[in-house]
């Protein structure tokens, strides 16, 4: 059993090095906090701040009564709050269009609505053309009139996607709206008042009524922090061999083996101990946790299973580092880019270029903690079961397995044999 | 003979640099055998090879007459030149990880490390972590790593380097306990003279990879005559030369050498010879600037096998 001497030691090294230690869970932490912070209040039930520029000169209705789409469509923007809320979708302001200009450009609204002087009479050419395809006669006021509403902003910023995504669905809705009311008036079902044409219907994703950009980027970061292990453990692997330490127990009767695998085991726990003060500093700043304590034995498990393939790939980088110094920065200009290819920071582009057991496969479906990160949003982001991701865990133990291989074979051959 | 190791015509090259070149020496069992030479020599190399940590150019290392790659790994314990430590491990910890990885069992583990403890004087300190020691309690913990598993051959690299004269006279005693009392064998690497010549059995002079000589420190300061030494500085040194040709007419002087600017003198009764000595330089127009008369050491073998002085 050396190899549980060998992990109890590891264990001991990495407790009292708490410097060392701290680092190990104090760094993400940062990263988990400032994205929290940046990214905490994003899409969640909070208003837009929209500016709606209303230049609708009004038009009269088949009945003769005058009317303003414009005014209309305004109203119904500041009414429209959340489902199930007291909260407005958004907050609007009527300021000049050049004033509007000058407050996107500051960034202080989120979008600006331009209604054109014709929205009116679009709309009510509108309804003349449903009223009479509805009723099969031609109307002598029918006539096409075609208006744009103009949505502007600036597309670089990720507030003016949001809104911007919201206005288009609302548009589009109060359209429609005004086609099914007319026709219900034509046939004689009671309409509805024009306050009601439309319902705002922004629908959250099912489950996480509260969804914000960083539900979908803590996982990220508890994934990062396991990636970056990979550079603590090279830099401590190499720090045995620069010591001499290893060429000490090279002498004695250990295995690689028992080197190898005995260092699993305390980084392993390392592993358990970020997975979970990373999930409550997350919880702490705002993250929407799903699927109860279930979901945090799973998360462990994934964990563990990624930074098993963290310290396979910390054997890769102490197999080629001189010292800790260059295994440190080696495993920094390794570690990094492959938290942003897997996606830890923010979603990758889907470029398939296969597909496996009814799966389809990116290039970056062959990194093993793009399936971490993966297994860790659907039981802690969704609330998955098992079910949901046994698939992803297959994978990654699959992929774990090739690289531990790869990482055992490589240090046995330039670290735990007689040098030549 | 019975021979524990064999080291037969090793080389080792590093991209072209002969660190050791040519080495063939055969150490006895339950000797004390040193290895004297300045740094740089390739004594750690040839440590390195016997012990089995570096494969070598060419040649064969044989231990028990067994080849060093296959043999059983208890039998050697080596005493790194570096303090080969756990920073966060305490002493305790430390040697009882080494004993779990020599399959040393628990219960003996527990004796020989209270032992060991005892014998270097740790023992008040066995539950201190290695950065809490000082040097010398470092330097002795360096070497009980080595001595946990209780090999047959302990290899010991420079094991006075940096130590206080009380930690080093611990260390001596140690070492000589090794060989009387539990009779093993003990390579000791050192370019200490005194060192080499307190404890060997026998030295083996090694400079830039070969083996100068191998004998007793006994015979190797009789080959190159008994006798005093005298050790000269002179206010002009760019006149030692001179003075030493001069110096070599004088009868009964065995050896002049010039050794990092000192004349290096050596005579029978060189102290009835320091008035021709004195008078010969004088006539030559040049002060004694300092100078010294003691007795032959194994340096002095160094400086007449190697024409130089032992580098630090």
């Amino acid at each position: 059993m050396k190899f549980l001497s060998i992990a109890i030691k590891d264990l001991k090294e990495i407790l009292r090095d708490r410097r060392g230690f701290f680092f190990i869970l104090l760094f993400p932490m940062l990263f988990m906090l400032v994205f929290g912070f940046a990214f905490g209040g994003m899409g969640g039930n909070t208003p837009h701040n929209l500016a709606v520029i209303n230049y609708d000169q009004g038009s009269v209705l088949p009945n003769n009564q005058s009317v303003n789409f414009g005014n209309n469509l305004t109203q119904i923007l500041e009414n429209a709050k959340y489902p199930n809320s007291n909260v407005y979708v958004f907050n609007v302001t009527q300021p000049s269009e050049s004033n509007a200009d000058q407050q996107l450009k500051q960034r202080k609204i989120d979008a600006e609505l331009i209604i054109p002087q014709n929205f009116s009479q679009a709309s009510v050419s509108l309804i003349n053309n449903t009223i009479s395809s509805t009723t099969n006669t031609p109307s002598a006021s029918s006539s096409n009139i075609t208006s744009t509403l103009i949505i502007r902003g600036d597309t670089g910023y990720i507030n003016f996607g949001t809104t911007q995504g919201i206005l288009t669905g609302i548009l589009s809705q109060y359209k429609d709206e005004i086609v099914i009311d007319t026709q219900n008036n034509v046939r004689g079902t009671p309409g509805a008042q024009p306050t009601e044409y439309l319902n705002s219907k922004v629908e959250p994703i099912a489950g996480t009524g509260d969804y914000t950009t960083f539900d979908y980027l803590a996982p990220g970061m508890i994934v990062f922090a396991i990636i970056l292990l990979a550079t603590t453990v090279a830099a401590s692997l190499t720090r045995e061999v620069d010591k001499g330490t290893l060429a000490r127990l090279k002498l004695s009767k250990m295995r690689g083996f028992d080197l190898l695998f005995g260092g699993l085991i305390p980084w392993s726990l390392v592993v358990v101990a970020q997975v979970i003060i990373l999930l409550a500093v997350a919880i702490i700043i705002g993250f929407h946790w799903q699927g109860g304590l279930n979901s945090i034995l799973l998360a462990i498990l994934v964990g563990v299973i990624g930074g098993i393939a963290s310290i396979s790939l910390a054997m890769i980088i102490a197999a080629f580092a001189k010292n800790d110094r260059q295994a440190a920065n080696l495993g920094t200009l390794i570690t990094v880019p492959t938290s942003f290819l897997v996606g830890a920071f923010f979603p990758l582009p889907q470029e398939p270029i296969g597909t496996f057991m009814g799966q389809s496969f990116q290039i970056y479906d062959f990194i093993p903690w793009t399936h971490t990160l993966n297994a860790l949003r659907s039981v802690l982001t969704y609330g998955g079961g098992w079910n949901d991701i046994s698939f992803q865990v297959g994978i990654s133990v699959l992929l774990t397995i090739i690289l531990f291989v790869i990482g055992v074979a490589l240090f046995s051959r330039t670290r735990l044999r007689a040098e030549s | 003979m019975d021979y524990i190791i064999n080291a037969q015509n090793i080389t080792k090259d590093f991209d072209g640099f002969k660190a050791v070149d040519g080495l063939s020496l055969q150490v006895k069992k339950g000797e004390v055998f040193g290895f004297l030479g300045p740094n740089g020599a390739g004594k750690t190399t040839s440590i390195n090879m016997i012990v089995g940590l570096l494969k070598p150019t060419s040649g064969q290392i044989l231990i028990n007459g067994e080849d060093v790659q296959k043999i059983d790994k208890g039998l050697i314990g080596i005493c790194p030149q570096e303090l080969v430590l756990w920073d966060n491990l305490t002493c305790k910890e430390s040697l009882t990880l080494i004993g779990d990885m020599y399959e040393v069992p628990k219960k003996i583990l527990k004796q020989r490390v209270n032992k060991l403890l005892k014998d270097l004087l740790l023992t008040y300190k066995a539950d201190t972590v290695v950065t809490k020691l000082s040097g010398g309690m470092k330097r002795r913990l360096n070497l009980a790593l080595a001595l946990v598993h209780e090999p047959e051959i302990i290899v010991l690299d420079e094991p006075s380097e940096g130590l206080d004269p009380q930690s080093k006279r611990v260390l001596w005693n140690y070492i000589k306990s090794l060989r009387d009392d539990e009779g093993k064998t003990v390579i000791l690497t050192t370019h200490l003279m005194d060192e080499a010549d307190k404890l060997s059995n026998r030295v083996a002079i090694i400079d830039h990879g070969q083996l100068i000589r191998l004998d007793t420190p006994e015979n190797l300061k009789k080959e190159i005559g008994e006798g005093d030494v005298v050790e000269m500085k002179l206010s002009k040194p760019q006149m030692n030369n001179e003075i030493i040709k001069s110096l070599k007419s004088i009868q009964n002087i065995l050896s002049v050498v010039e050794v990092d600017g000192v004349i290096n003198l050596r005579a029978m009764d060189a102290v009835s010879k320091l008035p021709k000595i004195m008078d010969k330089v004088e006539s030559a127009g040049v002060q004694i600037a300092d100078i010294s008369v003691r007795q032959n050491t194994l340096e002095d073998v160094f400086i007449e096998l190697t024409g130089s002085s032992l580098r630090e």
